[in-house]
This record gives structure tokens, sequence and C-alpha cells, in this order.
């Protein structure tokens, strides 16, 4: 009896030592972050675009932070991908970034955020990281950093708009996009992109119709400017693609 | 007993003749013709140089193979005061990045050994472990890399490497000076310039009139605030490019300088090849302004009150400036008042320990 519970035992020991060392397949999560002007890939320094105030437009600059990039599982369970991410445009290395071996679950939604709350946005917070110089926003205007700087030339390639966003006078102008996916991770599923698009000309859209030749030189200081822009941007500005690769 | 004592004699003569000194070849002064060790030897044991990051300021981010020592740093700055670099033992570093000036040439352009101009403005050099490229043109990502450059330059010290290295290793000081922060037996490039970047590194400026405001130290007179105000507001827009406590951003733009293309100098884009970077700059930071003039990449602004009005008229149209520069054929429309505020706080960022100490 003694014996068979030691083979037993040693038994179960071997089982168990082989079945750890089996690997599953593992799922690779990567967020790419995509730009498209009226649904076609972004071309910059082009005038090709116009707004639905009738000015045509180029892109030169766009510098963003997007935060608390997060998945929802069906469970309860929440995954943050990114605490804070930068993406300029002029650096293909920001366009993505990947979450090695992500967690099986059945994830149905995704929620992040344009720019960074009042907890996020205070002064020198992020002062090590790359963005900390490219986005800083001045202190007497209510200090930390811009949420987006996109930038270029309209009606003729010498008068310029700048759209800088952030939080004007210590306002939080940050808002949370939510969307909702269906994502079943599993040992079988391979790897996965999600892409969050940002479409551009939507920021002078809708509902608030923007046009640069009132307020291209400069919105920082303009409180209701910024509101109207968060507007649109909640309306459509953003959207989410998933594709699965095995 | 006579042989005995001869013996006795040979030995202690024998042992006389003996040459004292260190015999430990891994002490600085090994001495290979030594056969008795005296107890001289002296080993490498530098002293390691921490650079207090001031209070807003990131992280300096040093080479791993680099690190800042108390010993490097002071080769550094003698070979950086030394004409020993140039090839007629002319010129030194110091001769264009003149401390008075906050490390920078008070002459439009600089002259090289050979009488010839060069074609910029020599830099200030200031907090430079915080910048991420050197140069104007940002062609150096290192210190290190960027000192390689005047040496060879054949407009500044039209020197060559072998031969700075030929001569550094027949001068005894150096030689000694070399073994205590590198503990190597031949002086090489690589070592000249990692001494040069380390005293570099240590040239830390934040204590002007600013920083004792910022800190809550001193108050800014009334004209100095309103300067500060519009530095920071679209109004001036000087805050885009010369933001942070570093006062510039690291990065590169053509700020209105000319209309008239080709650019007599395309800048970023000798290095980057891209036609989009013509005519675009480094940021210079703005830490001791007041005594960096002339100004620009080129040199041609003499006073601030130039740089302020070259601004204030919304600079010129070319095909790659800057969005920034947005009040293009407007101007910011700044009063003479507005102006001269924001000169006044352009020199609440002097820092006059950082060109006076010694």
């Amino acid at each position: 009896m003694k014996e068979t519970i030691q083979t037993l035992f040693i038994t179960s020991l071997i089982i168990m030592t082989f079945s750890s060392c089996e690997k599953p397949n593992q799922t690779d999560l990567t967020i790419n972050f995509t730009h498209t002007v009226d649904a076609e890939e972004l071309t910059t320094n082009s005038m090709i675009y116009s707004n639905s105030a009738g000015e045509n437009y180029d892109v030169r600059t766009l510098k963003y932070l997007i935060s608390d990039i997060t998945l929802h599982a069906e469970n309860g369970n929440e995954i943050i991908l990114s605490d804070i991410h930068f993406i300029d445009i002029s650096e293909e290395s920001t366009f993505s970034f990947t979450v090695e071996d992500f967690p099986n679950n059945n994830y149905t939604s995704i929620s992040y955020k344009m720019g960074l709350d009042t907890i996020k946005n205070t002064n020198n917070l992020h002062i090590n990281e790359s963005y900390h110089s490219a986005m800083v926003w001045p202190e007497t205007n209510g200090g930390g950093y811009h949420y987006m700087k996109l930038e270029g030339a309209y009606n003729n390639d010498s008068t310029f708009y700048n759209t800088h966003t952030g939080g004007t006078m210590g306002g939080d102008y940050s808002f949370n996009n939510v969307d909702n996916i269906s994502l079943t991770i599993d040992d079988d599923l391979g790897d996965v992109s999600i892409n969050i698009n940002m479409e551009i000309n939507n920021w002078y859209n809708s509902p608030n119709q923007i046009d640069f030749s009132s307020y291209g030189m400069g919105i920082m200081m303009n409180m209701m400017m910024q509101m109207d822009i968060k507007m649109n941007g909640i309306t459509d500005v953003f959207s989410v693609d998933i594709i699965c690769t095995k | 007993m006579k042989q005995l004592i001869c013996y006795l004699l040979a030995t202690i003569l024998l042992l006389s003749c003996k040459k004292e000194g260190c015999t430990d070849d891994n002490a600085l002064n090994y001495n290979p013709e030594a056969e008795v060790n005296n107890g001289s030897c002296q080993y490498y044991d530098v002293t390691p140089y921490t650079i207090i990051t001031p209070s807003g300021f990131p992280d300096m981010i040093i080479p791993e193979n680099n690190p800042t020592t108390l010993e490097g740093i002071a080769l550094g700055e003698k070979l950086f005061n030394d004409p020993i670099l140039s090839s007629n033992n002319t010129l030194s570093c110091v001769d264009c990045h003149i401390k008075n000036s906050s490390f920078s040439d008070p002459n439009q352009l600089s002259i090289g050994i050979d009488g010839f101009l060069g074609n910029r403005n020599a830099s200030t050099l200031i907090n430079l472990g915080w910048n991420s490229s050197f140069n104007w043109d940002g062609s150096a990502k290192t210190l290190e890399e960027q000192a390689f450059e005047p040496v060879t330059n054949t407009l500044e010290m039209h020197n060559t490497w072998e031969n700075v290295e030929n001569t550094l290793n027949s001068n005894s000081e150096y030689l000694s000076l070399f073994k205590q922060s590198f503990n190597i037996n031949y002086i090489d490039s690589v070592h000249i310039v990692k001494a040069i970047a380390q005293y570099e590194r240590s040239l830390v400026s934040a204590n002007s009139k600013f920083d004792k405001f910022y800190r809550g130290e001193e108050s800014l007179t009334l004209s100095e605030l309103n300067g500060y105000a519009i530095y920071n507001s679209e109004q001036g827009d000087c805050f885009h490019c010369h933001g942070t406590l570093l006062f510039t951003d690291n990065l590169f733009h053509n700020n209105g300088l000319d209309s008239e293309e080709p650019f007599a100098d395309i800048g970023l884009a000798e290095v980057s090849n891209n036609p989009l970077d013509n005519g675009k700059f480094k940021t210079p930071t703005l830490r001791n302004i007041e005594y960096s003039a002339p100004y620009m990449h080129d040199g041609r602004f003499a006073t601030l009150e130039e740089v302020v009005t070259h601004y204030n008229e919304g600079g010129h149209y070319s095909s790659t400036v800057d969005p920034l520069m947005k009040k293009l054929g407007i101007g910011l429309q700044l009063t003479n008042q507005d102006l001269a505020d924001l000169v006044n706080f352009l020199k609440t960022l002097s820092d006059k320990e950082y060109i006076s100490e010694k």
C-alpha cells in the first residue's frame, strides 16, 4: 500500500512537472494609433484637406497624450494597458506598443482618455518622460501638459493654425472614450491588434463647426474653444478596430 | 670564515644594487624596472562626482561608460582651457566659449587657427547634460561625440586626432592625469572627449533671479512679471520652444529669419537630408541669454531688443517656417512697454555666479 502511494505521488509529481512545462499559446496584444482625414490615412505636409467651414488645410505637427488605456472583461476584471502613451506623428516608434502574453478572458470594452485628467496633469509630474518638454503647458495658464498639439497651415501656406488643447486655467478638458468590443482571448487566438484611430477632420466639424480664421492664432487661453473641441472629440474623433492574426 | 664574510658582503652589495620602487603592475606608478617594492604604490582610485539635479530639472542621463569623477572633470577643464588641442597650439575651447559670455563667443563668428571665420555663432555652454542633441544642426547626439568635431574642423582647431594623441602622450603631466582619471597608459581620442564631456556636464546653472523667484526666495518686478506673462502666453508665445526650466524644447525649428530660399545655411537638413528640415536650427536655452550675445545661429542680432523685435514683427515666410510662427505677416503686436518687459524678464534668467565662480 505504502509503495502504491509512493508511486502515485511520484507519478503525479512528474505529471505536474511536465504539464507546467507545456507552454500554452500566448497572445501578444498590440495597440496601434492610426490617423485619418475623411477616412483616408493621414498625409502630412500636404494641403489636401478641408474642414466643414470650407477652409483648406494641411497637418504638419501632431503630438498627443492618451491615458488610462484599459481593457474591461465580462467578469469585471480590468487591465490597464498603458497609464500614459505619447504619440508623435514624426516618430514612428510612438505609433504602437505591445503587451506580451495577455491574459485569457472575455473582453467586452476598451476605454481610453484623450489627454490627462487633473490628477495626472500637474506641473513637472512627468518630468523624466520623453514628452515632458514637448508637451509642457505654462504654469501661468494652469500648468501640466498639452493634451494635443495639432498644427499646420490653412488656406495658403503662410497662415497657420495651432490647435493646442490642455487644461486651460487648471480646467479639465480631457475626456474618456469607451468602445464596446467582443474579444475572447484564449489559448488558440493568436496575436491581437487594437487600432485606436483619430479622425482629424472631426475635431473641427460636429457638433461645433470650428474655423481656423476665427481662432487659429491660438486657443490655449480660450475655455470656450477648449470645451467646443472637447465636445467634437467626444462625438466622433476616435474609433476602435480589432484585428486578430493567428 | 673568510669565505662566509665574502659571501655576506657580496649579497649585501647585490641587494643594494636592486632598484627600489613600485613593483605592482596594477598600480598607477608601477615601475617595471623596480625590483624591490618600497611601498610607494599608488592605486587607481577616482572620486565619483554626483551632479545634483536642480529642482524642476529632469534627471541627467550620463553615459554608463563615462561616469563623472572629480579627476575626470578637472582633466576635462584643463583640456578645455589648453591650446594643446589645436594644431599650432594657439586655440583652446575656451577661446570661443568664453566664460564671461556664458561660454559663448561675443563675436558673431569665431576665428579659427588659420584666421578663417566659422559659419555659425559659438553656442553657449550651460546645462548641457540635459540636452539630447548638440550643435545648431544637431549633428552630435552626445557631448562626447560633439567634442570630436572642433579639433579636426579646418575652420577651428584644424588638427588631427593622431597629432593630438602624439602630443599628449609625450606630455608627462597629461600621461599622469589620464592615468589617474581613466587608468590608461596611452592617451587616446576617446578618453580625451570623455574628459571634456565630464567637465561640460558639470557646468550647471540654476541660480538666476528667476530660479530664486520660482523657489519663492525672491520676487520679480512688475515689469518682469508682465514679461513673464507675455512669454508664457500665446501673445508672446516664447514658451512653446523655450519651455520648461531648461528654457529649451531640445527640438529644431525654422523661426522665420529668412524668406529667401535656398537658405544660406540649411541647418538640420544637412544632418537629416530631409528638405522639410531646411532652415531648422536647435532651440538654444535662454538661460544667461543676457551674457551670450549675439543671437541666432549666425549671430545676426546684436541685442535682445533686436531679437524680440524680430518676433514682434512676425518673422518671414519660407516653405519650412514653423506653424508656431502663427503671426507671420501680422506680428505679435506688442507695445514698446511689453517688449521692454519681455527683455526685462529674459534678464531674470541671468546667473551671475555661473559666469563668475572659479
